[in-house]
């Protein structure tokens, strides 16, 4: 990885220096911050520091003029150095620069959940040519089912094989290290920070757009260093061109045209974008159509009067928080609600295997998060015997962990039933999609106003629709509705939570 | 009649601005003062020279080479006359494709001599007198060149003659005299040398094909040698005269010493050509000349806002395909486009044969511009694709960065040399290092090898067939 030096700015007034004498030797070892060359403008003279160490290219020959910004010569990263290095390295840099052993560890995607074929390199965390350490976390991987970190096999220069947003299969190969030995120089933390951020495989042509991204880029009027190239070398494709943004305060050229061009361009964008599914949409997409295509699924729906939960929520919701530090949500009188209706009507806390149908005496209720990446459902393990508290702290919990994308693949599998809330969206009414292989899902909707006669009186109170959705295969008509009322009775006379009535 | 865009001028500038204007929605006319369409190069350089090059050289190999590849046949004779023919066929063929072309982009032609009446007026007079006028918003002038006589001696057009007349013989010349040994003296040059003319160059710098590099020039030289070519360098020609019978010509090299003397039937002058902007009124927009040519801006406008100027009439080579690029540029922008013309990898090309062909820097600019570099060359003579076909004479010559290994010229004498360059302007668009073409693989065998095994040769010094 060679980093280039450039002339810095040195004053306003200044365009160009001269080099007045290079201190080092085109192939000399150099450290960071050491004096490699004396620069001499129209006004003064300065030194030139290294903004790192390593093997030293001079590009600029002494005496030459170089303009403000210009490359004057390139420092190669140890490790990697070119052949001239072996001549003449001085024994100070040696010693503390890490050696190439010359092994190499190759790094291959790990076996990560029996169900899993496939996993997605999200984000890289290091660049390729970076020095990682052993069990340095290099990269995030993503499979269809939870996001883990990959840490390194060992220390040594990062080669990326792997590009970002790339599948590959167990097994595959995601990088190599070239193993290293001795501590790393710091050199990546010290470099100033808009050098460092050059690409590790940038050459000579970077940022050189290809004759027709050139006219692109010209007539959307963006220069070409504000473009990233992903061409070989960091070169600008046309494709690259096409997809550039024009930098946004910068007002458009509004060069008119010439009055009787008959061309005539429209003003308004139709830009398509094409995105590859994560693997994450792929599992979602692929699971719904399954549930869709493989149960018998219909949805039955009830309405909750919800001014008791309410009432009861607005009467401790302070004294609820002073004492376990987390606030009395909704969710867990309808958790409650629903473990209490489980134990009554088994099969809906059911799942199918093949011929069999499997019973489960727990409840681990799935809840449904929405994160910037999709649905993810993590399960409240044991529901039926957690308090209040317990479940409101759980589901924050997770919520969290999910919007993080950091929940594990063990915190998403094994759910007996499902809860969704498309209320906080706004939902007045859905029919949910039951979470396989479970049999039900409950969908929780907003909370309206609505006009309702109690005792032959037309009052106002705060509704909910509730929905069930379940598969008729192994849940009869009978008990889904019957467990919908339950929930109901439960939910406006919470009273009976506690008596279990 | 009223128009969007009028060109002034029919060849490879002209027409091709012309059709990518019509493409681009505009109404579009072109002004040709000759009966056909194509100006100079399709009519009187690049196809007809080529025509000739490529009959003079199955002459040439009937003669020398069928033996070798065993074929006997009684030694073959000139028909000068059918040589011609066929020349001008391939030149109608041409040049009616260009006229077809102008129908199908709906493009109005008007035969006849162009001139500015104000800057959106163009009085078209034709050959029988007959005036036209027409108005337009915008104008392009791609009027060409044409041959530069010399000081002392005009083209009489029977004996001192330019190219034009070069390619209309009704003879094969027993001496045939060429002053100037750049492209079009040593193309001609070698058509009449292999028609069994004697044939001598007289050029007044050290080199042949002095603009290209070096190396090609030594080159070329030696294969004008081996074709019996008698050549010149370093001469100054004093007088150029016609007796009526014979061309008498006198040179004396530069830096002092005896005088020749050269007697020939024809003396072919091609020391340059020069812009041709005659009776196209410049003066009525206020434009004027530098040198014969027409000042333009980066963008190729003229100094009035309207007028736009393209090819041999403007500064840069006088080059078909550069005054090609050069309308296609114009065009575009007069569409709001923004296109670019990289006037560096615009390839210049020798038909001489082998071909001399090359893009980017020579070796003596890269040392004028004090920039480090290494060399890659390859010879032709280790490619089993030209010892195959007996075409041994040549090499492949590649400058690449010392650093960087970006290749900043590639220069070919040899078989193909004219197709072959492509390559190398591709590589050098993209800003290919040596060593990217070297990892490229290249079809076997070829003489596209060559060009790889330079690249090795450049990046590493690593050939493998050397």
């Amino acid at each position: 990885m060679a980093l280039q030096v450039k002339v810095p700015t040195v004053g306003e007034s200044i365009s160009e220096v001269t080099i007045a004498n290079w201190l080092k030797k085109d192939g000399d070892a150099v450290q960071l911050d050491e004096v490699i060359a004396e620069l001499e403008s129209d006004k003064a003279t300065f030194e030139l520091t290294a903004q790192s160490a390593g093997i030293l290219k001079i590009v600029k020959p002494q005496g030459s003029t170089v303009p403000i910004g210009e490359v004057i010569c390139e420092i190669e990263s140890n490790g990697q150095a070119v052949a001239p290095v072996a001549t003449t390295p001085p024994v100070s840099t040696s010693s503390q620069t890490p050696k190439a052993t010359g092994g190499v560890k190759e790094m291959k995607v790990p076996a990560v959940g029996e169900s899993i074929t496939e996993v997605t390199i999200s984000t890289w965390l290091k660049k390729d040519g970076d020095f990682v350490n052993l069990d340095d976390v290099i990269a995030e991987v993503e499979s269809d089912k939870a996001t883990f970190e990959l840490p390194a096999e060992a220390s040594g220069i990062l080669r990326i094989v792997a590009k970002e947003k790339e599948t590959l299969p167990i097994g595959g190969l995601i990088c190599r290290i070239e193993i290293m030995e001795g501590a790393p120089i710091a050199q990546s933390k010290t470099a100033a920070p808009a050098v460092a951020s050059a690409s590790a495989d940038k050459t000579y042509a970077a940022g050189h757009p290809s004759p027709a991204a050139a006219k692109i880029l010209d007539e959307k009027g963006i220069a070409s260093h504000q473009v990233q190239g992903s061409g070989v070398g960091g070169r600008i494709t046309k494709d690259d061109a096409q997809k550039a943004q024009p930098p946004v305060s910068k007002p458009t050229e509004t060069k008119s045209a010439p009055a009787s061009a008959p061309v005539i361009s429209a003003g308004g964008g139709r830009n398509k974008r094409t995105e590859k599914m994560t693997s994450l949409r792929k599992t979602i997409a692929k699971r719904l159509v399954s549930v869709k295509n493989e149960t018998a699924m219909l949805t039955t729906f009830n309405e909750v009067d919800m001014k008791p939960v309410m009432d009861l929520r607005a009467k401790y919701k302070d004294k609820f928080k002073e004492k376990y530090g987390v606030g009395l949500g909704f969710m867990s009188f309808f958790t409650k609600a629903v473990c209490v209706a489980l134990k009554e009507f088994p099969a809906v806390n059911a799942q199918t295997n093949g011929d069999e149908i499997i019973y489960h005496d727990y409840c681990d209720v799935s809840i449904a998060v929405s994160t910037s990446r999709g649905l993810v459902v993590p399960v409240i393990r044991n529901a039926e015997s957690l308090s209040f508290d317990q479940i409101e702290n759980e589901v924050i919990r997770l919520a969290t962990r999910g919007r993080d994308g950091k929940l594990s693949i063990d915190e998403m599998q094994g759910g007996t039933f499902s809860i969704t809330n498309g209320g906080v969206f706004g939902s007045m009414l859905s029919t949910p999609i039951i979470n396989p292989p479970q049999s039900a899902i409950l969908g929780m909707h907003n909370i309206v106003e609505r006009p309702v006669a109690k005792n032959g009186e037309v009052v106002i109170r705060p509704v909910m629709y509730l929905a069930l959705s379940y598969d008729h295969r192994i849940v009869d008509g009978r008990e889904s509705v019957s467990f919908l009322v339950r929930v109901k009775e439960l939910l406006e006379d919470p009273g009976r939570l506690i008596l279990g009535v | 009649m009223q128009y969007n865009v009028v060109v002034i001028g029919s060849g490879p500038g002209g027409y091709v601005a012309a059709i990518r204007c019509a493409q681009l929605g505009f109404k579009t006319a072109i002004i040709e003062k000759y009966n056909t369409l194509g100006g100079t190069c399709l009519n009187v350089g690049c196809i007809p020279s080529k025509a000739l090059l490529d009959s003079s050289e199955h002459f040439h190999n009937a003669g020398h080479t069928f033996k070798e590849h065993g074929i006997e046949i009684p030694a073959p004779k000139v028909n000068i006359g059918q040589m011609i023919k066929r020349k001008g066929e391939v030149v109608k063929a041409n040049v009616d494709g260009i006229a077809f072309l102008m129908k199908k982009n709906k493009i109005d032609v008007h035969t006849g001599v162009g001139s500015f009446m104000d800057k959106n007026t163009i009085k078209v007079t034709a050959t029988d007198g007959k005036e036209t006028t027409i108005t337009t918003d915008k104008v392009i002038i791609a009027t060409g060149s044409k041959p530069t006589p010399l000081p002392f001696a005009a083209f009489d057009k029977k004996r001192i003659i330019s190219s034009t007349e070069a390619l209309e013989l009704k003879e094969v010349p027993k001496h045939f005299i060429v002053i100037g040994g750049g492209v079009i003296g040593m193309e001609l040059g070698s058509v009449y040398a292999r028609l069994g003319s004697k044939v001598t160059v007289v050029e007044f710098l050290d080199s042949l094909i002095p603009t290209m590099d070096g190396t090609m020039g030594k080159e070329l030289l030696k294969v004008a040698k081996k074709l019996g070519m008698e050549v010149f360098l370093g001469h100054k020609v004093t007088a150029v005269t016609n007796t009526g019978k014979e061309v008498v010509v006198k040179a004396e090299p530069k830096s002092g010493g005896t005088a020749l003397e050269f007697k020939g039937d024809y003396c072919l002058v091609s020391i340059g050509r020069r812009p041709y902007t005659d009776g196209l009124g410049l003066e009525k927009v206020g434009i004027e000349t530098v040198k014969g040519q027409i000042p333009v801006d980066d963008h190729l406008r003229t100094i009035v806002d309207n007028i736009w100027a393209i090819g041999d009439v403007v500064r840069g080579a006088m080059l078909a395909h550069k005054a090609e690029e050069e309308g296609v540029y114009v065009a575009e922008q007069l569409a709001g486009q923004k296109p670019h013309v990289h006037y560096n990898l615009i390839p210049g090309v020798v038909y001489t044969w082998p071909e001399v062909a090359s893009v980017g820097s020579t070796e003596e600019q890269l040392k004028q511009d004090g920039r480090a570099y290494k060399v890659g060359n390859f010879p032709y003579k280790a490619l089993g694709r030209a010892r195959a076909s007996m075409d041994t004479d040549g090499l492949v010559k590649i400058l690449a960065d010392k650093q960087t290994d970006e290749i900043l010229g590639v220069h070919i004498i040899g078989a193909r040399a004219a197709d072959m360059i492509a390559a190398g302007v591709t590589a050098m668009e993209f800003r290919a290092s040596a060593e990217d073409v070297a990892r490229m693989s290249h079809a076997h065998p070829t003489y596209m090898e060559a060009v790889k095994e330079a690249c090795l040769a450049a990046t590493a010094n690593r050939p493998i067939h050397l």
